[in-house]
């Protein structure tokens, strides 16, 4: 790691990226199910690294994975906000809840406003049917910031307990996400595997 | 193959958390997602969830949502930057936040009382701590500050921090997922999103974070730039005389991304403005004096060749054509 830090210092995190180039590319096509798509992705990754400023990056490598994770996680909202404008696209023609809006174009940012209220207001209701001791967890440590630990300390309970609450929130908030199909656009586009978005379904129930 | 969901879910969710460490298992991780097909779609699932938890977080938590609760029908002169920005979903949301509030008023009372807010609009307003520090804090900001001492403050937004020095005294800033402390010094925040700025101008303070691997400590004339949703921690050396800079009216910047630059000019400048997406990673470099905001937006569009589109209230930068 002693190298790759020396690199990054001086190249930039461009040479640290040939270095490991190969397991980062093994990396995305496991990440995104797919290896034309992971190579498009490593091609992304190749000139967003190219372009960081050369300054000090304290673990260069977990650095360059992170930034492929966020390539496929931006990725994956970018779909899931293309099949949100649909829907409201499909809602708003069959002379749905959203005509008071009054947005003729689903291309105008108004547009995305109204996602937001749908996602916020979702998010909002499944947060407040979880169980408290979840919903402690999550809004001290989601929410406010609060390192696990803290939240830990300040709820009175082991590091592992605020680990199992945070689980059941995350469950709790995915599954009414899936189920008001915010989920199904990121999922089922993926590459290959059609079966992906009844698998989920069938897990579900 | 007959590992059941739950399992799965919380796999994905231990993955998803220690992405952000220094110390992942990324090896582990892949092989994690090559051994079945189900755990790349938990973990696509976990970490959207939690990428529109990170994007909605001011909304969906308390504090803030109680200013604004009283500015849904448009009362511009409330001091309620929440509200200002994201007055369609107040107006939408305001039953379900109103039903919601109480059980977050909770959580900060246990924590440490008493409590102050503040909350800035269209200007900046300096705030006097009893022992003489001050707090200039920016335009469409708030900052809550708690304990006895006034030894723990949370910021959302940018603040101008002049702290006196008291080493019996503990004082630690919350901005984003980041914690300041071991402070005796002037410096410069700004937090906004999963983003946060730190520029120390004098002295040296520390830096924590659960998504860093160690504490970070900056001294006078280095800033750090962090990125929570990220995962990614930056720190480079500033120009002093470019630190806190705002609060002159002028905003310089050295190799910033231009998404940095659109939340700037929406705080400081009052000109909201969006970027396209693939430009949002590109670098400005460069000044821009802030008093009349559309201007500013004019320069920076003419000193980067983009487009300015919109208009008044939602402008937008895009690629030439």
């Amino acid at each position: 790691m002693q190298v790759g830090e020396e690199q990054a210092a001086v190249n930039g995190l461009a040479g640290l990226f040939e270095q490991h180039r190969a397991e980062l590319l093994r990396f995305l096509a496991a990440r995104c199910g797919g290896r034309d798509e992971a190579e498009d992705l490593l091609q992304d990754l190749w000139i967003k690294a190219s372009a960081q400023p050369a300054g000090p990056i304290a673990n260069g490598r977990a650095y360059l994975y992170r930034m492929a994770n966020n390539l496929v996680l931006d990725q994956l909202r970018g779909r899931q906000r293309a099949m949100a404008r649909d829907r409201n696209w499909l809602a708003e023609e069959g002379g749905g809840a959203q005509a008071s809006e009054d947005r003729p174009d689903p291309s105008l940012p108004a547009d995305e406003a109204l996602i937001q209220r749908q996602e916020a207001g979702l998010l909002e209701r499944a947060i407040s049917t979880l169980p408290a001791g979840a919903q402690r967890a999550l809004r001290l440590h989601r929410l406010e910031g609060y390192p696990q630990g803290e939240v830990a300390e300040i709820m009175g309970i082991s590091r592992s307990g605020v680990e199992k609450h945070l689980v059941v929130a995350m469950k709790h908030l995915r599954n009414a996400l899936a189920d008001c199909g915010f989920l199904a656009g990121a999922a089922s586009k993926g590459q290959g595997k059609p079966g992906g978005a009844e698998l989920l379904t069938e897990n579900k129930l | 193959m007959n590992r059941d969901e739950d399992t799965i879910i919380a796999e994905a969710v231990a993955w998803h958390s220690a992405s952000v460490r220094d110390d992942m298992d990324w090896a582990g991780f892949t092989a994690w997602l090559e051994a079945d097909p189900r755990h790349r779609q938990a973990y696509d699932e976990v970490a959207l969830t939690d990428a529109l938890l990170a994007e909605h977080q001011d909304v969906l938590r308390g504090a803030p949502v109680a200013t604004a609760a009283n500015d849904h029908d448009g009362d511009a002169a409330a001091p309620a930057p929440y509200a200002l920005r994201r007055r369609g979903l107040m107006r939408w949301a305001g039953v379900a936040i109103a039903a919601s509030l109480i059980a977050v008023l909770v959580v900060p009372q246990f924590l440490r009382a008493p409590v102050q807010s503040y909350a800035t609009g269209d200007a900046a307003r300096t705030i006097a701590l009893t022992d003489g520090s001050t707090v200039r804090l920016a335009p469409h900001s708030t900052l809550s500050v708690e304990g006895s001492n006034q030894e723990r403050m949370v910021l959302a937004g940018g603040g101008w921090f002049d702290i006196r020095h008291d080493p019996g005294r503990r004082l630690a800033i919350s901005a984003g997922g980041l914690e300041i402390s071991d402070i005796g010094t002037r410096f410069d925040v700004q937090a906004d999103g999963g983003q946060v700025r730190v520029e120390v101008a004098e002295g040296e303070v520390q830096v924590v974070s659960q998504a860093l691997s160690r504490p970070i400590r900056l001294t006078r004339g280095r800033g750090l730039l962090f990125d929570a949703d990220g995962g990614t921690a930056l720190v480079a050396p500033v120009a002093q005389e470019n630190i806190g800079e705002w609060r002159n009216g002028r905003l310089s910047y050295d190799s910033v991304p231009l998404a940095l630059v659109a939340a700037d000019l929406s705080r400081y400048a009052g000109v909201r403005v969006t970027v396209a997406a693939p430009l949002r990673d590109r670098q400005f470099s460069g000044t821009l004096v802030i008093g009349d905001g559309e201007a500013a937006l004019r320069d920076l569009s003419s000193l980067m060749q983009l487009e300015l589109g919109g208009g008044a209230g939602a402008y937008r930068l895009g690629e030439r054509r």
